[in-house]
């Protein structure tokens, strides 16, 4: 497989994922608003965008991050690379490069994705709610992913997408559990369950939590949840394996062993992620710990960069 | 008349084929008003019993289906990123099989001596030396190569694809060659998905005409690339793109796709040694032939233009050393050259000894002193066209034209007559096309552009071709980048 296909690839899963991520967090961050008062909703906007990784470019057009502004900035402007309509342009725009490599349907989905997202009415998330367009990219993500699934065939190119699609998961996750603690230590005391579940619903894990928990919200076991469950989809450690087997195959290595330096930061990661217990995480402080998680996820990035797309000539 | 309507419908009281306008063209559909050509007559009844909601809703589904498989092109000077569909009218144009039969006899013809002559100007240049025709107009040509003078392509041939336009001259009712095109001719994936779209959009329609397919393309073109590879047809091909920016992106992908081959950019290759390689996940491997859909000035920047990112440093020695085919051969702009286009009857006689079958249109040459008064003095009447361009930018169609444009023209083929010739305007044939604007079947000009094969032996032309047309009222130019669309064409048996 060429490398440039194998990278095209690999970013489509990325930015496919990042779209989702960011229509999951700004469905359910509305639906908390709805519930919440005036001043509770200013908290919970702003770090929405820190989530995003996009901060300074946030405050650099606007003052305050008031719903609209915010909703605008995640959702549509093109000036955001990171905004949805952009993600799902650059996720089409990787797919028309390599649209020979795909099959009929899943280039089909990708455009068509891509289609209703750019000619969405851009003034309807904010008179009638984000809902409907939420939906659009969450579902779109979702059919995509079915559609991936049902008609590719399960070769090189099939492992790169997924790691794509299971390290933007992985450095997702490890933001919206790191933001939402760290407004909680900078809270009024007072810790505030609905933002707990907000975030599990971000994550479509409030259902499963309760079944697991049988208790009321825990930042803990929220935590324990989103950073260590090796059966969640959206959990931390169930994609850091997912990732192993994905870099696994691509390599051809057997288990306890590794090729590259992008098998290596995996498979070290992935050990934490199996013995360590929330208490020693906590103990430790959860925050250093993800700030770990997502300086592993950048660099396991740019190993498999450097070991299959642009590796030195010479070889 | 055989009818295809579902029994029990009465037919339209006042048929859209009844108010449809000859406009005192030749017609491809009706020999005279509401008289269909006898191949034509099924289609014609079709259309007499249809209504324009049906046509519109079959449109919608069209048009739909188009969208959503990205089948579009880039339009260059909109700005960056602007892509469009390519227009397509429902109305399939039908060529009768004698008809058909003539055509391909007389461009197989043509695109033997074509590659003749390219044969001949980059090996022993025979033509010149007995001096059949000028040396200048060789040497003179921007696309002629010295850089491959000499090279030994496999097999013989230069000219692996050729895409030959034609139109059907309203004076005669004939079809002459209006230009070749023995670069990189593109189109030929509209005439596949075109057809397509058309079978789910009319099933019953296209079956009852027993129109002859032409999916087999990929697989002829397949066929050819691999025997020039060598390793018993498992050399390794690809087709090599500047990328998604070029207009004719989604052919390149589309191609690579049905021959399930690898689409490769300039910079997935290396050259090492004179040997092309590709940058896989796996390390170097080494590529066999290369289906080039990159022009000669952007194929080696150490070669050609220096600027060019499109292409692979190196290139050239590769293919000089004969590790590499490229089809098509470098350097075959000088046979497509408009003003060598006036010579080609002369290739088909000198190398083939027979008479053309396919006439050219008359052509003036401005280089000519005699010939460039004659131009300036009827600029008002005439079609100017530089001689190595396509796609139909930088033309002149002087009875369209207003007077500074005329002047600006003058100007131009003074400066450089050799770069320009002239010809009369042809009344292009016209067939009818749906107006959604006005609900009526309207006359629209078009053209013909088959795609012949050509592995050195046999020459292979999927029936029918690419029908372009002029959906501008009145207009005659019918790329792509001017505003015109497609038809599917029909070659009945």
């Amino acid at each position: 497989m060429l490398s440039r296909i194998a990278e095209a690839l690999f970013w489509m899963g990325r930015y496919m994922e990042r779209a989702e991520d960011t229509a999951r967090i700004l469905d359910v961050s509305y639906h908390v608003l709805l519930e919440g008062g005036r001043e509770a909703g200013r908290l919970r906007w702003e770090p929405l965008i820190v989530i995003t990784g996009e901060r300074d470019r946030f405050f650099a057009l606007h003052e305050d991050a008031t719903p609209a502004a915010v909703f605008d900035f995640l959702a549509f402007r093109p000036d955001n690379p990171s905004s949805i309509a952009e993600c799902v342009a650059r996720a089409r725009e990787n797919a028309r490069t390599i649209r020979d490599r795909l099959s009929r349907e899943l280039w089909e989905d990708v455009n068509g994705l891509y289609l209703a997202v750019s000619r969405f009415p851009r003034e309807e998330p904010l008179t009638a709610g984000p809902h409907r367009f939420c939906d659009l990219v969450k579902f779109g993500s979702h059919r995509f992913q079915g559609v991936a699934s049902a008609t590719l065939p399960r070769d090189d190119g099939w492992f790169f997408l997924k790691a794509g699609r299971v390290l933007e998961r992985i450095e997702m996750t490890a933001r919206i559990v790191d933001v939402q603690y760290h407004m909680l230590l900078e809270g009024q005391g007072e810790p505030d369950p609905h933002q707990w579940m907000a975030v599990l619903r971000s994550v479509a894990a409030y259902e499963f939590y309760r079944r697991r928990y049988h208790s009321r919200i825990e930042p803990e076991c929220v935590a324990e949840l989103l950073l260590l469950d090796a059966h969640h989809p959206r959990a931390i450690r169930f994609n850091v394996a997912a990732l192993q087997r994905a870099l696994s195959a691509l390599s051809g290595t057997g288990p306890d062993t590794y090729a590259n330096e992008a098998e290596r930061l995996t498979g070290r990661l992935n050990d934490r992620l199996k013995y360590d217990r929330i208490g020693d995480i906590f103990a430790r402080g959860l925050h250093p710990f993800l700030e770990e998680v997502q300086t592993a996820c950048r660099s396991i990035g740019a190993e498999i960069t450097r070991s299959y797309f642009h590796y030195a000539m010479g070889q | 008349m055989l009818r295809l309507v579902p029994p029990g419908r009465p037919a339209a009281a006042d048929p859209l084929t009844a108010r449809y306008d000859l406009g005192g063209f030749y017609d491809e559909m009706f020999s005279a008003p509401g008289v269909p050509r006898q191949h034509c007559e099924r289609l014609a009844a079709y259309l007499a019993d249809a209504t324009p909601e049906q046509l519109e809703g079959q449109q919608q589904i069209v048009e739909r289906a188009f969208l959503v498989q990205g089948i579009t092109f880039a339009v260059y000077n909109e700005g960056a990123g602007s892509e469009r569909l390519f227009p397509f009218d429902l109305i399939p144009r039908i060529l009768p099989a004698a008809e058909w039969a003539r055509l391909e006899l007389g461009l197989t013809q043509r695109v033997i001596a074509l590659n003749c002559f390219l044969q001949d100007v980059y090996g022993p240049q025979r033509i010149l030396r007995e001096r059949k025709i000028p040396r200048s107009l060789v040497f003179s040509c921007r696309h002629f190569r010295r850089e491959v003078v000499g090279v030994q392509v496999p097999r013989g041939i230069h000219v692996h694809i050729a895409g030959i336009d034609l139109v059907r001259d309203s004076k005669s009712g004939e079809f002459v060659v209006l230009e070749d095109n023995v670069r990189t001719p593109s189109g030929v994936s509209y005439v596949l998905e075109n057809r397509l779209v058309m079978l789910r959009a009319f099933p019953g329609l296209a079956q009852s005409h027993a129109v002859r397919p032409v999916h087999h393309y990929p697989t002829e073109l397949l066929q050819i690339l691999h025997g020039l590879g060598g390793r018993d047809g498992r050399a390794a091909v690809v087709v090599l793109t500047p990328g998604i920016h070029n207009s004719a992106y989604f052919e390149h992908s589309f191609l690579a796709q049905q021959m399930g081959v690898e689409l490769v950019e300039g910079r997935d290759l290396v050259v090492d040694s004179d040997v092309v390689y590709m940058k896989t996940i796996r390390g170097l491997r080494r590529v066999d032939v290369i289906y080039r859909r990159v022009d000669d000035d952007f194929l080696d920047p150490l070669l050609f233009r220096a600027d060019s990112v499109l292409g692979v440093p190196g290139l050239i020695g590769a293919y000089r050393a004969g590790n590499v085919p490229l089809v098509n051969a470098v350097g075959n702009g000088v046979a497509d050259d408009k003003a060598v286009y006036a010579w080609v009857p002369t290739f088909i006689r000198y190398y083939l000894g027979e008479d053309p079958i396919l006439q050219n249109v008359e052509t003036f040459l401005c280089e000519d002193p005699m010939q460039r008064r004659h131009v300036l003095a009827h600029l008002d009447e005439l079609v100017v066209k530089p001689v190595g361009e396509s796609g139909g930018y930088g033309m002149l169609v002087g009875p369209s034209a207003d007077g500074a444009t005329i002047d600006r023209f003058r100007e131009v083929i003074q400066a450089d007559p050799r770069n320009y010739i002239a010809q009369p305007v042809i009344g292009l044939s016209r067939t009818p096309c749906y107006d959604a604007g006005s609900r009526q079947l309207v006359g629209r000009h078009v053209d013909l552009r088959p795609y012949c094969l050509y592995d050195g032996e046999r020459v292979t032309i999927v029936p029918g071709g690419l029908t372009r047309v002029a959906l501008r009222s009145g207009s005659l130019v019918v790329n792509s980048s001017q505003g015109g669309g497609s038809k599917d064409t029909w070659v009945v048996y």
